[in-house]
């Protein structure tokens, strides 16, 4: 009996959290005409047009240019912190270089609002030419994901049993060659989680993709919302709907593969943090 | 350790240095001198010190004020909510998880959400003719406020937020949960207590440190909140949205006042580095 209200209390909690997901799911396959009759949960006549039209390339609307452009700054802002991070988090861990300093440091960065550099990073770029350019966004991407990236390392590197290290050593192998050989294999999870947590940051990051951006290095999360103003019109819904959920699938399928590890990591971002 | 090592760890350290350097240190100086500088779009390359007329400017100014009043309430409020009802789910609902994982899945789903999608898809609920959120009030009440009127845009907000980040908290709590060793509780029954009891004295003081880290996660990112608001009411809702995030954006882009903004900015990191100071020499007296 309990167990019963258990259930309901769960999918009525899933169904409140996942409402906007299920309305625009809902909305993208109707037709415009439909929904100004049918607003509600229902499906008449379910179509696929809406997609078509979010898929057409036109001079104002570039659906995969920004598709491309989350995925390259993503995967860019992602790499980046990675390579930056995993040296700096084996001397953290087996040197204890800046233990004190550097690592509170870069681990509060998590807590500050970023709007702060907006500005300053705004002028810099507009000196270097690097406004509405993906290697500008794929930077600032790569500061974002900074300080999860090295939490997460630190732990794994510090989870790394100190022999093999040591048996390395007397093998002659120098640190870089430890952290390359050895260290960074054994890491691979942690490598692999703190990426897709990393890309999926990335790839829903909003504000300095508004602000950087304005038509060649667009992201998705900003490009969606050019769909709703389209037409001249009014918005048409069903295809904002569906520039949304295509917007939204990729981190969603990336999250319920990985969310397992997800929760796990958002642990360990919150006691360190 | 010998200074050789020194050197090697410093170098494995120094591409991750250089690059903060850089790409944060730097604007953090430019963001000092312009924010005492007479500046403009002309004049960006050659400020000119001019006093603290920014930060005059800025707290004198009652929309500076209304939007920390904004940021803070949202912040604190969320904060509160997401936690309550995340920590209610993950005790409650914990038998469901014992065998499956698959609820949680589902749970975490608007986590991967971008917050600005999330916003515009709220656009889509609570649209008057598009939306189902109107449609059914309609339907089954007679009537449908505005939800992002002047009157009810926070409160609406508020409810937005903590839907879409409450799996935070319930996923925290959830972790906590599951850590604590079932002996504890098992012992606790036979002590007689049971139910609430055994939740209020023995499994509610073992996750505080997780309900305090949640608290100051949920109540920074609140605090600092920009892309559903700006998406959902932008600086409308007659001014009574705007964020301290959407502040400062505002005052840069829509009406070009740099030194407000960079002036403003400066405030926001002192306040955040004196805060989280704080945090982090009250958790070490704690650990001690």
């Amino acid at each position: 009996m309990l167990n019963a209200i258990r259930w309901a209390v769960f999918a009525l909690a899933a169904f409140a959290m996942n409402f906007p997901l299920i309305v625009t799911l809902v909305t993208s396959f109707k037709s415009a005409r439909e929904i100004s009759t049918n607003p509600g949960l229902w499906i008449n006549a379910p179509t696929l047009e809406n997609y078509a039209t979010v898929l057409t390339v036109s001079d104002r609307l570039n659906i995969f240019l920004y598709l491309t452009n989350s995925f390259a700054v993503a995967a860019m802002g992602t790499l980046l912190a990675v390579a930056l991070a995993l040296p700096a988090a084996y001397a953290i861990v087996r040197g204890r270089f800046g233990e004190k300093t550097l690592l509170p440091l870069i681990v509060n960065l998590r807590a500050v609002p970023l709007v702060i550099f907006a500005i300053p990073i705004y002028m810099m770029f507009q000196f270097m030419g690097l406004l509405d350019t993906r290697l500008g966004l794929g930077l600032v991407m790569t500061i974002v994901n900074i300080p999860l990236v090295l939490i997460i390392l630190v732990n794994a590197i510090s989870d790394v049993p100190f022999e093999l290290d040591e048996a390395a050593m007397i093998d002659g192998v120098s640190r870089t060659g430890i952290l390359f050989k050895i260290v960074g294999p054994v890491c691979r999870p942690a490598l692999v989680t703190s990426m897709i947590f990393g890309f999926i940051t990335a790839w829903n990051e909003f504000l300095f993709g508004l602000m950087l951006t304005t038509s060649k290095a667009v992201p998705v999360t900003v490009g969606a919302s050019f769909f709703f103003a389209a037409s001249g019109g009014g918005v048409q819904w069903g295809v904002a709907a569906a520039v949304m959920m295509v917007g939204a699938l990729p981190p969603m399928l990336l999250g319920l593969v990985m969310y397992r590890k997800i929760s796990g990591t958002m642990m360990a971002g919150a006691v360190k943090g | 350790m010998e200074t050789t090592h020194r050197l090697e760890w410093t170098l494995l350290a120094t591409p991750l240095m250089a690059f903060l350097l850089v790409c944060l240190g730097f604007p953090a100086i430019v963001n000092l001198i312009y924010s005492v500088s007479d500046i403009s779009f002309e004049t960006l390359r050659s400020p000119e010190i001019s006093g603290l007329g920014n930060f005059a400017a800025v707290l004198t100014d009652s929309g500076f004020w209304r939007a920390n009043w904004f940021s803070l309430r949202f912040g604190l409020l969320t904060a509160i909510l997401e936690c309550l009802i995340g920590l209610g789910l993950a005790v409650f609902l914990a038998p469901l998880f014992k065998d499956r994982s698959w609820p949680i899945a589902i749970l975490m789903l608007p986590l991967m959400v971008a917050p600005a999608l999330m916003g515009l898809m709220y656009r889509l609920v609570l649209h008057e003719f598009a939306g189902p959120v109107p449609h059914y009030l309609w339907a089954w009440f007679g009537n449908s406020p505005a939800f992002l009127g002047p009157n009810s845009a926070f409160w609406t907000l508020i409810v937005v937020e903590t839907l879409q980040w409450t799996p935070f908290a319930f996923l925290l709590f959830h972790m906590a949960y599951q850590a604590i060793p079932e002996e504890l509780r098992e012992a606790a029954s036979i002590d007689g207590a049971t139910g609430f009891a055994r939740f209020w004295r023995i499994e509610l003081p073992l996750m505080l440190p997780t309900l305090a880290a949640a608290l100051l996660i949920r109540f920074i990112d609140g605090f600092r909140v920009f892309d559903n608001v700006y998406v959902l009411t932008g600086s409308g809702a007659g001014g009574s949205t705007t964020s301290l995030s959407i502040y400062i954006y505002e005052a840069f882009f829509k009406q070009a006042a740099i030194g407000k903004a960079v002036a403003a900015s400066v405030i926001l990191f002192a306040v955040s580095f004196a805060v989280l100071y704080g945090l982090n020499r009250l958790a070490r007296r704690r650990r001690r």
